[in-house]
């Protein structure tokens, strides 16, 4: 067992839906062979990691470096300290896209990491995690004034359990994209904080897909520092089976922050009745200029899409594996490299047809469990007329 | 080649078709007419298999290029691949599919069900662009999500370019001709006619009014009142229940 005592309770609002128990869970977990890892077919710095110790052999590190880190307070961010990677560049410089792999053969590892992008500034970075125990890990994001930073991170751990604890700080007219996809089997958590300075952009979403008892939940904070800013936060939850899937989302303008331009959107497919979505659209907004647009929804397949194309010859195991797939995609198409994103699509197809074959052999199925939506969410079937947007 | 004999069926447990006999011959047109609520979209449901929708009697055979089949017994994709053709009332939108790939999916499940090769891309493109403009229908809506953002008219048009494509033995238009403009109403209907009038296939047109009767010439309309039909009658019956209304006709 690990001491995993010091992490907050679930009673605390920011930790309600985490499932810490899983943690000493996942670091108890029997330790398994390296799994197979393979890099994308792109240029750049390559980082294989296995059990938090970079693979040195294995890794080509190009522009980033190994070193020693500040630590975070955060309580997971705080126990990935000391060495971990840096990427650093200059004023307008542009790497190639680097690539983290993270392989876990069990127990526990964590690991620090620290981008910085000086102003007008590119940088492209692709993560996977691979393999059984607990991974945690530490990120703190320094964009100076109009850097771009595309972040593509997805979890395919068959089981155990991924922390991500990352804060952003975005400079102005910066821009900073992240697109999650959790399509393991492995638990997680994406708990994250940006700050946008002026007019700068952050868009954090992702795919969070469960099946059997996973739990995946992400945290994330917007927080609007300066005027003229816009946030987008995309996030899609897939659930199966008993498995739950939570999304909040929250957006904090600060007094001064006029002009701010916030959109929320967060959706919940429940593939069967037993599983559950928890989403929870926040707004705390202090400036009286701003357009901050939200909607939630959770729900089934849509009936009539469904009817209509199987009126036209698609089977119905098809035709729900077309429509979910159209589901996740939204959160998806962000991914602005081709290769990465659709080597993403493709992880996210292979969970799609094995949960969804699962699916025509289950028999049976039971009331719908708790489904918990917060303020501005409302129940609906999803469709086109599914999604109740509002605006706060 | 349809012969439907004493159907009833029932939604929520109310009972909206009530001893519906019906038969369709091939190479003919067959109009159905009928007040608000006499169960004409329900026959088409019924027809198509749509859950929900429960038959406690009667029989349907159609009699399609695979021949006989007990078309009740199948999913509604298998009456799909043996032939049958629902034309929605209200098409539905479908965001992140687009048109293209939702119409080549269709025609090569139905062409896996009857053993026969997939189309491959190029073939179906040119299939698909050929339908779209017999039919007046952009291009570039090809390429769009399925009805997303579509009017009611271009919806309609889509419907008969998914005919066209599909290219199905039997079908059953389930008010084709509402919202549609003069105009589009001509080719819609032009498009039936083309698309349907050979003497191996049929039509079931469901209908409120006699105006898309004018473009396509129906061989039988019947009038569907409460669940059953009351009467049949060539083309002028059409015209009769226009000039007349309903209740003057089926009393």
């Amino acid at each position: 067992m690990t001491a995993v005592l010091d992490l907050p309770s679930t009673r605390e609002e920011a930790w309600r839906w985490a499932d810490l128990g899983a943690l000493s869970a996942a670091a108890a977990l029997a330790p398994v062979a390296a799994p197979a890892h393979e890099f994308l077919d792109l240029p750049g710095a390559r980082l294989l990691f296995v059990d938090g110790v970079l693979d040195e052999a294995r890794s080509q590190l190009h522009r980033v470096e190994l070193t020693d880190l500040p630590t975070s307070d955060h309580a997971l961010g705080r126990r990935a300290a000391g060495k971990g990677w840096r990427l650093s560049l200059d004023a307008r410089a542009a790497a190639d896209p680097v690539q983290v792999v993270h392989v876990a053969t069990g127990r526990e590892n964590h690991l620090p990491a620290h981008i910085h992008l000086g102003d007008d500034a590119v940088a492209q970075v692709v993560e996977t995690f691979v393999g059984a125990g607990w991974q945690n890990r530490h990120l703190s994001v320094t964009l100076g004034k109009g850097a771009r930073l595309m972040r593509s991170v997805r979890l395919l751990q068959p089981a155990g359990f991924v922390s991500l604890r990352e804060e952003a700080d975005v400079g102005a007219a910066a821009s900073l994209v992240a697109v999650f996809l959790g399509a393991g089997g492995q638990g997680s958590r994406i708990d994250a904080r940006l700050t946008l300075g002026d007019g700068a952009f952050g868009d954090y979403g992702g795919a969070l897909l469960t099946a059997g008892e996973q739990r995946q939940e992400c945290a994330v904070r917007v927080n609007h520092a300066q005027p003229d800013g816009s946030s987008r936060q995309l996030w899609r939850a897939v659930a199966a089976d008993r498995s739950q899937a939570s999304l909040a989302a929250a957006v904090e303008v600060a007094r001064h922050a006029q002009k701010t331009d916030g959109e929320q959107s967060l959706r919940g497919l429940l593939l069967h009745r037993t599983a559950t979505v928890n989403l929870k659209p926040e707004l705390e907004i202090f400036a009286d200029d701003v357009k901050c647009a939200h909607g939630a929804t959770v729900g089934e397949l849509d009936a009539r899409a469904l009817f209509y194309m199987e009126s036209r010859g698609i089977p119905r195991a098809r035709a729900q594996a077309l429509l979910t797939r159209a589901f996740v995609n939204d959160a998806l198409e962000r991914i602005g490299d081709e290769t990465t994103r659709a080597a993403f699509e493709a992880d996210a197809d292979a969970w799609l047809e094995a949960s969804l074959s699962r699916r025509e052999r289950s028999v049976g199925s039971t009331a719908p469990r708790a489904v918990e939506i917060l303020p501005g969410a409302e129940p609906t079937q999803l469709g086109p007329l599914g999604a109740a947007e509002g605006e706060g | 080649m349809l012969r439907i004999e004493n159907l009833h069926a029932e939604i929520d447990g109310k009972e909206i078709l009530k001893g519906l006999t019906l038969e369709v011959n091939a190479g003919e047109v067959h109009a159905i007419m009928g007040p608000n609520g006499a169960g004409k979209s329900t026959l088409g449901y019924v027809l198509g298999g749509r859950p929900g929708y429960e038959v406690t009697a009667g029989s349907v055979t159609f009699n399609g290029p695979e021949g006989p089949c007990d078309l009740l017994e199948k999913e509604p994709h298998e009456r799909a691949a043996a032939g049958l053709f629902l034309g929605f009332q209200y098409p539905v939108e479908i965001p992140g599919v687009s048109n293209v790939q939702f119409l080549r999916e269709s025609l090569n499940a139905q062409r896996a069900g009857r053993d026969e090769k997939p189309l491959s891309g190029a073939e179906f493109l040119k299939l698909a662009r050929a339908q779209a403009d017999a039919l007046g229908l952009a291009q570039d809506m090809l390429k769009r999500p399925v009805n997303v953002g579509f009017s009611g008219g271009e919806k309609k048009r889509n419907e008969m370019v998914q005919m066209g494509i599909i290219d199905p033995a039997f079908a059953i238009l389930d008010e084709t001709d509402s919202g549609l403009d003069i105009d589009a109403l001509r080719i819609v209907g032009d498009g039936i006619n083309r698309i349907m009038r050979r003497p191996d296939k049929a039509v079931l047109l469901i209908t409120h009014y006699q105006r898309l009767l004018d473009y396509v010439k129906p061989d039988r309309v019947h009038v569907l009142a409460d669940g059953r039909i009351t009467r049949s009658g060539g083309a002028e019956l059409a015209h009769q229940l226009e000039r007349e209304g309903y209740a003057e006709v089926v009393a």
